[in-house]
């Protein structure tokens, strides 16, 4: 296993080695970052005899090595305008090349109590806050990049919102790639907290130049304490040659909610572990998603649902739509613990495989420990619907203008609930603008 | 306008149609009628061109041209609309934006300039007012949660609003109440003029009590195997369709 | 006829694991332990011929090399394979059904299989394995004057030693997994079933598996072969005496559908499965797989699942011919302290080919009971469909079940649906039945039944009668 990942391996020890990373010298998250990187060498990148890597193949991965950091992020020049999405012009974090970009970045909209920091200034002004982050110890689920994360995050976004605050406005975050000097992995640590009964809107973009063929690394921990309420709307168009691994890791106490919408379109990798933690009674967890993926794509959703508190409920629906050499991979557990009385858990993947060389692998799973539960679960992998093209296309409709409505159609569900209207637009039209490449 | 000649045609193998012919002139109304399984349903599937459908032999020209090799909506954008007997749903599709897609299509393919947002909606507004229909179903997505009679009234709407020079109704009048038979009678009628031909299939006579026709065919077996007019339809209503399977070996001998 | 078999298996089943007799039958064993000696040992007991000696040992020597499976979902013991006999007998082998012991018969009777009369009241001919040599084997004669060879697998390797190796180890490979490939070293015996081109086989092929000797383990290797056109439904029965120990059931079945073959096997598999606390019950790892070799072929599974402290099995259909159909209906009923990890494997390969999935899972006690199933359509099955429904109740808060299925696709003209649902059994349904003064335990059964009957329909009558019986045997003591 470790022989194969050697160009990868040996390029993310130097990273180590030569690091001079914000909290360098502090004991505690010195000794922290070796320990992960001591694991990580040990245990290498994760393989597919790991359930949750079972469709994902590594192994080109494992043969590139990249730089440990683009010395320019901080300066380089980027179109901010190309770089927003269209209905949330309000307060913004930027990421350029995983460096924060407090000159692209503004927060004056926020509201008294909404807190927005960088990771690399928290750790330069006051770290101690943030040693129950940083430097937990490894858990059993820590799979390879998620050591690689704990031994190399430089940076990353913290969002606190005091009890009560409602934000007002949507956060909007963006992690873009731009062309730098050579293919750079970057590792960001965020931390998104939710004071009892606050509200935040986030609005999360991915987007890259072509040709940079990075590595981003991204953990997220959420914490959605009682009555608390996030909103999340991810947009995903990481570049063509750009692998995107996301680590998303959310704990809903009593009442709280996390209500997610994301569209997929992007990466040569992109991958989102989600595990959502329904620690809290009544707590709930909803989301729609969908991917639509050509050339030679390959999207893998992991999402992993716990219920522990007593009559949570999660209610998760994903389209995916695949063409070209494309490949779509969707994982939904729902794990219901002992205790969990009441718990409603429902996952729902359905998808179109649109070319012979396009896969889909689908894996819906429920986990049962307690009695007084409702789980359902169900996946389908088909095509368009042979009466309804013909149905428009009696109308008049042309083919392809029919499939196009159609694809849409099926992807709708995940799209219709995007806030505000501007961006859900936005949504349809980046779908859009990929179809006629589906069917390739 | 539609001539059909000898048509012979298959689904999964199974031979339905068996040399049927017929035509129908601009202005005309046609019904064909004829007991379950005699090919109705098919002969209006093999003219919108459903896939599926083959056609082993004879010929279907529409205004002179060979309808049988063009695809469901250069048929659509020539003229030729079916009024589906189960219309399908087709959730996460808006009405509106379906219906101005069609019309503006078929525009487009006749040469003709598509209409904006704005024109279509003055459109589609009256054309929903004029079949006493709720504009709301402008907003929802396309045949999705409607009844079966909401459905076809819809399919009459789009006739309406699509104004096609055949109109092929396939058993609109079935599932519908006294109430709803009329309305869809009605907004038939009101389209009824000398440069447009209807082909209403039906099971019952009962539609054709709303919607006169000038010529009834009876289907049977694959072919039309008696035609008349108006009173043949009554005929059969008390009679049965036994009745012209005992007939039509005398005819023959005669 | 059918009148007499409930009355008959209420009191074979009556309550408690009432299978659990101990047959004190004189059987010679091997002494425990396994290494190349005992193959040869074995293989000269049963006076085989020297490939199917070398088979053996290839297939040993594979082993060595394999590891055990990393249990998904299951806990269990470290199995220690050098305390098992790899061979019991009884003693004085019988030539025919009148040689047979008394007291075996008197076995059988007490599982409610009365042999003699259910071959010929229900026309079955029963091929009973008792431990691991077949004793009795009715009805040959009929089946004989068709064609129909139904044999012990030790007769099929002496008799039929050409259709043995042709197509033994071709669906399950030696190395396909650790047990399959411990079952290839040792197995000791089981049924070879071989139906002619064009022949339907007339009647139902059943036989009785027994584990009784204690501290054996059981492997049997049962081979199917349906030539063009053919059909044949084998049932297949399974019992197990109580012990406080763990005994080890690995088996392989291959099936071979040819060209417009059609095989149907069905099971009830009620091996002990452990006292209220979990001690003692059989570990059941079986290997079942058919091939639809042929085009328009169709094989189908059909088990019912209630016995054994551990099963981990996925009788599977590998759909290579065009226009082939694969089926799996499977009850998988856990209690106490039992654990499941069953389904299937459905592979298309060929064009057009279909299969469908149809499971049941009910957990009670302190038992896990998960589905765990793969659906993979290949690059050239063009036109592929699938349709599966996964189904579970759980009674009781300390039980588990989990559903784990696999959706593979690589063709753009396939359809693959997969639904599955679990809850709690259902309060209303328990209340309506109640309150028309049906007891809650009948009620259950009752529930139960239903939501099996999808499945149950698919078994011969008499096995139906069985299964029914079987649950509400199984689920006592489940409600409270």
């Amino acid at each position: 296993m470790t022989a194969a990942v050697v160009p990868f391996l040996e390029s993310m020890r130097e990273a180590a080695a030569q690091a001079r990373l914000p909290g360098s010298g502090l004991a505690w998250l010195d000794a922290a970052r070796d320990e992960a990187m001591r694991a990580f060498t040990e245990d290498g990148l994760p393989d597919q005899r790991n359930e949750l890597w079972k469709y994902t193949s590594l192994r080109a991965l494992a043969r590139h090595g990249f730089a440990a950091r683009d010395d320019e992020a901080a300066t380089r020049g980027v179109d901010i305008d190309r770089l927003l999405l269209p209905g949330v012009d309000g307060p913004c974090a930027v990421f350029v090349n995983g460096a924060f970009r407090a000159d692209l970045s503004s927060f004056e909209e926020l509201p008294q109590g909404v807190r927005v920091r960088s990771l690399a200034d928290a750790l330069r002004d006051d770290a101690e806050p943030l040693r129950f982050l940083l430097a937990g110890r490894a858990g059993d689920d820590d799979d390879g990049f998620m050591l690689l994360n704990r031994a190399l995050a430089a940076d990353g976004l913290l969002v606190d919102v005091a009890g009560g605050v409602r934000a007002g406005v949507p956060l909007h975050v963006v992690h873009a790639g731009v062309a730098a000097r050579a293919a750079t992995a970057w590792h960001l640590r965020s931390l998104i907290e939710l004071g009892e009964g606050a509200r935040l809107d986030i609005v999360e973009h991915h987007v890259d130049d072509a040709g940079t063929g990075h590595l981003a690394n991204l953990v997220c921990d959420v914490n959605v304490h009682e009555r608390a309420r996030l909103d999340w709307t991810i947009v995903q168009r990481a570049g063509e040659d750009a692998t995107l691994l996301r680590r998303c890791q959310v704990r809903l106490h009593d009442e709280a909610a996390l209500d997610l919408h994301e569209l997929e379109l992007g990466g040569k990798l992109a991958r989102h572990e989600l595990r959502v933690d329904l620690a809290g009674e009544r707590s709930r967890f909803d989301q729609r998603g969908a991917f639509a993926l050509h050339g030679r794509r390959h999207v893998d959703m992991e999402v992993l649902v716990t219920h522990r508190g007593r009559d949570s409920v999660s209610d998760a629906i994903w389209r995916g739509v695949a063409g070209g050499r494309a490949r779509g991979v969707v994982h939904g557990r729902i794990l219901v613990q002992s205790g969990a009385d009441g718990a409603d858990g429902s996952f729902y993947n359905k998808n179109l495989l649109l070319s012979p060389d396009a896969e889909i692998d689908t894996r819906p799973a429920l986990e049962i420990y307690a009695d007084e539960v409702k789980a359902n679960h169900g996946a389908t992998v088909g095509q368009i619907d042979e009466g309804m093209l013909f149905y428009l296309r009696s109308r008049g409709v042309p083919l392809d203008l029919a499939r196009h409505m159609l694809v849409r159609a099926f992807c709708a569900v995940a799209l219709d609930g995007i806030q505000p209207a501007a961006l859900r637009e936005h949504c349809e039209a980046l779908l859009a603008e990929q179809l006629p490449e589906l069917a390739e | 306008m539609l001539k059909i000649e000898n048509l012979h045609a298959r689904i999964g193998g199974k031979e339905i149609l068996k040399g049927l012919s017929l035509q129908v002139k601009a202005g005309e109304v046609h019904a064909i009628m004829g007991p379950n399984g005699a090919g109705k349903s098919t002969l209006g599937n093999v003219l919108a061109g459903r896939p599926g459908y083959e056609v082993t032999e004879g010929t279907v020209t529409f205004d002179g041209a060979n309808l049988l090799g063009m695809e469901p909506e250069a048929r659509a954008a020539a003229g030729v609309f079916l009024a589906f007997q189960y219309p399908v749903e087709i959730p996460g599709v808006n009405n509106t934006y379906f219906l101005r897609a069609a019309l503006n299509a078929q525009r487009k393919a006749r040469g003709e300039a598509e209409l904006d947002s704005v024109e279509f909606l003055k459109l589609v507004r009256a054309k929903v007012k004029d079949m006493g229909m709720t504009p709301e179903l402008l907003n929802r997505a396309v045949n999705e949660g409607f009844s079966g009679g909401e459905k076809k009234r819809n399919e009459v709407f789009q006739m309406a609003l699509l104004e096609p020079r055949l109109a092929i109704l396939d058993e609109t009048d079935s599932g519908l109440d006294i109430d709803a038979l009329k309305q869809v009678a009605a907004g038939v009628n009101a389209l009824r003029s000398p440069d447009r031909g209807f082909l209403v299939i039906t099971h019952y006579q009962r539609l054709l009590d709303y919607i006169v026709p000038d010529f009834v065919h009876v289907l049977a077996d694959g072919t039309i195997v008696e035609s008349g007019d108006a009173r043949l339809a009554r005929e059969l209503e008390a009679h049965g369709y036994a009745w012209v399977r005992e007939r039509r070996p005398a005819e023959a001998d005669a | 006829m059918m009148a007499t078999q409930p009355d008959e298996l209420q009191a074979a089943l009556s309550r408690r694991y009432d299978a659990g007799f101990v047959t004190d039958i004189e059987a010679f064993s091997l002494p425990p332990g396994l290494d190349e000696d005992t193959i040869h040992a074995l293989s000269a007991l049963k006076e085989e011929p020297e490939w199917m000696t070398d088979w053996r040992l290839q297939a040993y020597r594979r082993w060595l090399k394999m590891a055990p499976p990393a249990w998904a979902h299951l806990k269990l013991a470290p199995i220690d394979f050098q305390a098992i006999s790899y061979y019991s007998a009884p003693k004085n082998r019988p030539k025919s059904l009148d040689e047979v012991d008394p007291k075996l018969l008197e076995a059988y009777d007490k599982l409610g299989v009365p042999l003699h009369e259910r071959a010929r009241l229900a026309g079955v001919a029963v091929d009973a394995v008792f431990d691991s040599v077949s004793v009795a084997n009715t009805a040959r004669d009929q089946l004989a004057k068709v064609g129909v060879i139904f044999c012990s697998m030790s007769e099929a390797i002496r008799e039929h030693g050409d259709l043995v190796r042709e197509y033994l180890g071709s669906v399950v490979p030696q190395g396909d997994n650790y047990f399959a490939a411990l079952n290839s070293a040792v197995f000791s015996d089981g049924s070879f079933v071989f139906i002619p081109e064009g022949v339907r086989c007339p009647m139902e092929l059943s036989t009785y598996f027994r584990i009784n000797a204690g501290h054996t383990g059981q492997f049997e290797r049962t081979l199917i072969i349906a030539e063009a056109g053919s059909m044949v439904s084998y049932l297949e029965g399974c019992t197990a005496p109580m012990r406080d120990d763990n005994q080890l059931h690995a088996a392989v079945v291959e099936l071979v559908a040819l060209e417009r073959a059609n095989i149907k096997y069905s099971t009830v598999q009620n091996w002990y499965p452990g006292d209220e606390n979990g001690k003692g019950g059989i570990y059941n790892f079986v290997t079942k797989r058919g091939e639809c070799r042929g085009d328009d072929s169709r094989i189908s599974w059909t088990q019912v699942e209630t016995g054994s402290a551990i099963t981990w099995k996925y009788p599977s259909c590998v759909l290579r011919g065009d226009r082939s159909v694969g089926e799996f209906h499977s009850v998988a009923l856990t209690h106490h302290h039992q654990q499941a990890d069953t389904g299937t494997k459905m592979v298309h390969i060929g064009r057009d080919t279909k299969s469908k999935i149809v499971s049941k899972g009910i957990s009670a006690g302190r038992s896990q009971n998960s589905y765990r199933g793969l659906v993979k359509v290949g690059k050239d099955a063009v036109n592929a469909r699938n349709h599966t429904r996964c189904d579970s109740i759980l009674i009781g808060k300390q039980c588990g079940s989990h559903t784990f299925p696999y959706v593979e696709v690589k063709n753009p003209t396939a359809i693959v649906e997969h639904e599955a649902s679990t809850s709690k059994i259902s309060d209303d349904q328990l209340f309506y039945c109640r309150s028309r003064g049906i007891g809650e335990e009948d009620a259950v059964s009752m529930i139960v039944d239903g939501f099996c009957k999808q499945v149950f329909r698919e078994l011969p009558m008499e096995f139906a009668v069985e299964a029914k019986k079987l649950l509400e045997v199984s689920l006592e003591g489940a409600i409270g």
